[in-house]
């Protein structure tokens, strides 16, 4: 971690010494790039707890940090021109209470005059880290959030895939100019084994989401990724047994069993909240995109590259778009087992 | 202007502020749902959209081989009747099918202890081994599938074996019980004696050559098969059976009749397997027996026992093989083979194994997919009745290097050497192997 020069009368440092129950690095504005590694969802410095008073400073001590988070958060957003975030920010940190008055009177003015700038702005954007944990503290009274800019949606059609057909196509933007908004993860989302057969065949979810592995069969079943960085065994699991597995990569996972060399299916991973699965005829649909440019990337379980293009969203979203995959992978002949070996599924059970 | 007050205010903000009570952490909210969010994407099971229940794949095997010497174990002063008995004719294997270099005695006679050959002899070859296709049919509607290779062995140097199409297997297999790990299956298939039938085709095979003692372990019969897994959960362990009752026992096709039953008994065979399932090791043990008619002849009396042993251990990229086969024959008649007829079947006894040590690194660099380098220590000891013992041994050393998802190569050096019993001869062999699986 880069440690940044004390510059008088900063911002940034005099919150931070006001804040008693916390000593962090000052931070002399420093580009948004070098703040990245503090500005986080977690506390930087680990701080053990061991009896109820440790508890008590730790409470304390991640209540400042996420002052100081929204405070600096903003600042960085603002000084690189980001007003839509930095007024996020700051009505976040705003909603914090109680919240010292001192600092409530330099922010808000700050806040008023960031939102107003974002008006002419394109997006809003919200990070969790900026407004899940101070949005539960709001009090009654708290200023309603200005309502982000208005997002289209991108549809279309994948064709290809070989002799798979174009269904299980997984489709994904990132913005081509700037940073893509994180994520939020998805909630809720169960892969069975059912009769042998992975159900789902392709799931898509954001990075972070919890997917529960469910056997639905009366025999004794195994998921296990080989996919790096997203590897993991469920060990073996019967009949109603569910495990958990939160998948923190992107990318594309392939779930075998241990047990069943024939079963497999996909996780497919995405750093991006603008996402869609083709469905059997291979249309899908995006929605919530903000317009401005993209790149598009499409991955189907046929094709040995993703395709890629780049795609500008206007005002009124995409639609009929016509994307095509390769259908130049075959379904593999063997599929390993959990140490990597390839397995002949005709051969035992 | 707000940047100004921004920092004018840090004189402020720089006052101690009054210590406020330690307070929880504020509970954070519930995150909302991805507007994208997706149910996932399953094929249809039948109909439009849905995978065909056939599927065709095969492979095609084409090597380099060089052995020394003229290609064969015999030794050019060695007198010893049968030929074919006083030396190890399997040991300069040039292919995954363990054909050799050459069988050429010189017409010196032999009894039909012979591998099959490429008839390349001494000389540096190009090889086309083999030609694969493999069909499977398993239906979504029912609990069948169906399965044949058919291999096409070409062999063009004349002095070798003749140009084939061999049927390796074709057999149905049912499972009936949806609640257990139940299956039968019927027709030609793979013997289930050991480990080594497991990986024993080229395109699944570590190496190139098959081992010592996979003469008497991989051969494929005709029959029925019954396999049952039962899974220990709290060991993350299973326990499996798999038994068979076939025409033949489990020696390659060139030491067996083609697939027909001489004496109108089967043969039966088994392995009784454990294995440990864990996220950082696999382990899996097994012992295997084998009892039944000899089926190169006629007479029934003269039966074929084994018993074998094998151990597999996985863990952290590396692998290691191990097995140990002890095989006896007993005396019969006239014996038929899949090479031609012969005058005797005497009896034979045969104790071996290997043990072999891969280590498979995964590369994801353009086409390079993985690379593995193996060795394996054979050994045998072998004797027909009234014959000198001959005992044997081998150091293999290769590579294999996986290229996109669909091309093989491996290469490897076979160090054989003929402890006693038999005379030393130039015998060692390179051979490489290029795999396209499509």
């Amino acid at each position: 971690m880069r440690r940044g020069q004390i510059a008088g009368g900063t911002l940034l440092a005099a919150a931070l010494f006001a804040a008693p129950a916390v000593v962090v690095p000052a931070v002399a504005a420093p580009p948004p790039s070098d703040a990245r590694g503090w500005l986080g969802e977690e506390l930087p410095l680990p701080l053990a707890v061991r009896t109820p008073q440790d508890l008590a400073v730790k409470s304390a001590a991640e209540k400042q940090y996420l002052i100081f988070n929204l405070l600096a958060g903003g600042k960085l957003a603002w000084d690189g021109g980001d007003f839509a975030t930095a007024a996020t920010k700051w009505e976040a940190l705003l909603r914090i209470h109680p919240l010292d008055p001192e600092l409530e009177k330099t922010i808000k003015p700050l806040a008023s005059e960031a939102r107003s700038r974002a008006a002419g702005q394109p997006v809003a954007e919200t990070t969790p880290v900026s407004t899940t944990p101070a949005s539960s503290s709001l009090p009654a009274s708290s200023p309603p959030v200005a309502p982000a800019n208005p997002t289209v949606s991108v549809s279309g059609t994948v064709s290809g895939g070989g002799p798979l057909g174009p269904g299980g196509a997984v489709i994904w933007l990132k913005r081509a100019n700037g940073e893509t908004p994180r994520p939020a993860p998805a909630h809720g989302k169960m892969i069975t084994q059912r009769a042998k057969v992975i159900v789902p065949h392709v799931l898509v979810v954001p990075v972070g989401s919890k997917v529960a592995f469910r056997n639905d069969d009366p025999i004794f079943h195994n998921i296990f990724s080989l996919s790096k960085p997203n590897e993991f065994d469920t060990g073996l699991y019967k009949q109603g047994a569910t495990y958990t597995e939160t998948f923190r990569h992107p990318g594309v996972v392939q779930l075998l069993c241990n047990i069943h060399a024939s079963m497999f299916g996909f996780v497919v991973i995405v750093d991006t909240p603008y996402y869609a699965e083709s469905d059997a005829s291979g249309a899908f649909n995006i929605k919530g995109v903000p317009p401005g440019e993209y790149e598009l990337q499409v991955w189907h379980e046929a094709a040995g590259k993703p395709t890629v293009e780049h795609l500008t969203v206007g005002a009124g979203g995409v639609r009929g778009l016509a994307l095509r995959v390769a259908g130049d992978k075959r379904t593999p002949q063997f599929l390993p087992d959990k140490s990597g070996k390839p397995r002949q599924s005709h051969l035992g059970y | 202007m707000a940047v100004a007050v921004l920092f004018c205010s840090a004189r402020a903000l720089a006052q101690p502020a009054p210590p406020s009570p330690a307070m929880p952490p504020p509970e954070p909210e519930p995150e909302p749902e991805p507007i994208n969010d997706s149910d996932g994407y399953t094929p249809a099971v039948e109909g439009a959209g849905a995978p065909s229940p056939l599927s065709i794949d095969g492979y095609i095997d084409v090597g380099f081989a060089k052995a020394q010497g003229d290609g064969t174990s015999f030794a050019p002063n060695d007198q010893s009747i049968p030929a074919d008995y006083g030396v190890d004719t399997f040991a300069p294997a040039v292919n995954s099918r363990g054909d050799v270099a050459s069988t050429n005695s010189n017409g010196r006679f032999v009894n039909g202890f012979l591998p099959r050959s490429v008839g390349i002899g001494g000389n540096a070859s190009f090889l086309l081994n083999t030609l694969d296709v493999d069909l499977k049919y398993a239906p979504a509607s029912a609990p069948l599938m169906v399965f044949s290779r058919v291999q096409f062995l070409p062999r063009f140097t004349g002095s070798g074996d003749d140009t084939r199409v061999y049927v390796e297997q074709a057999f149905g297999r049912l499972v009936p019980f949806d609640s257990q790990e139940f299956a039968l299956s019927a027709g030609k298939f793979d013997s289930v004696f050991g480990i080594e039938y497991l990986d024993n085709e080229s395109n699944i095979r570590t190496g190139v050559t098959p081992s010592l003692v996979a003469r008497y372990t991989t051969g494929q019969s005709i029959g029925a098969k019954l396999f049952y897994r039962l899974q220990i959960q709290p060991l993350q362990s299973a326990v499996s059976l798999n038994v068979s009752a076939t025409n033949s026992g489990n020696l390659v096709e060139s030491l067996q009749p083609p697939d027909a039953s001489l004496t109108g008994e089967p043969v039966g065979a088994g392995r009784l397997g454990y294995e440990l399932n864990t996220p950082g090791i696999q382990a899996k043990v097994g012992a295997s027996g084998m009892i039944g008619p000899r089926n190169d002849q006629p007479e029934q009396a003269a039966h074929q026992k084994a018993y074998g042993f094998d151990l597999r251990v996985a863990v952290a990229g590396v692998y290691l093989n191990a097995e140990y086969v002890h095989l006896d024959e007993g005396e019969g008649g006239p014996k038929t083979t899949s090479l031609g007829n012969f005058p005797i079947s005497s009896t034979f006894n045969v104790r071996g194994g290997y043990v072999q040590l891969a280590y498979a690194l995964p590369f994801s660099v353009g086409a390079l997919h993985k690379v593995t380098v193996y060795g394996r220590y054979d050994r045998r000891h072998a004797w027909f009745d009234g014959f000198t013992p001959i005992t044997v041994d081998r150091f293999t050393g290769g590579v294999r290097i996986e290229l996109w998802e669909a091309i093989i190569l491996k290469a490897e050096y076979l160090d054989n050497r003929e402890l006693a019993g038999a005379p030393t001869v130039a015998n060692n062999v390179f051979t490489s192997s290029l795999v396209y699986s499509w």
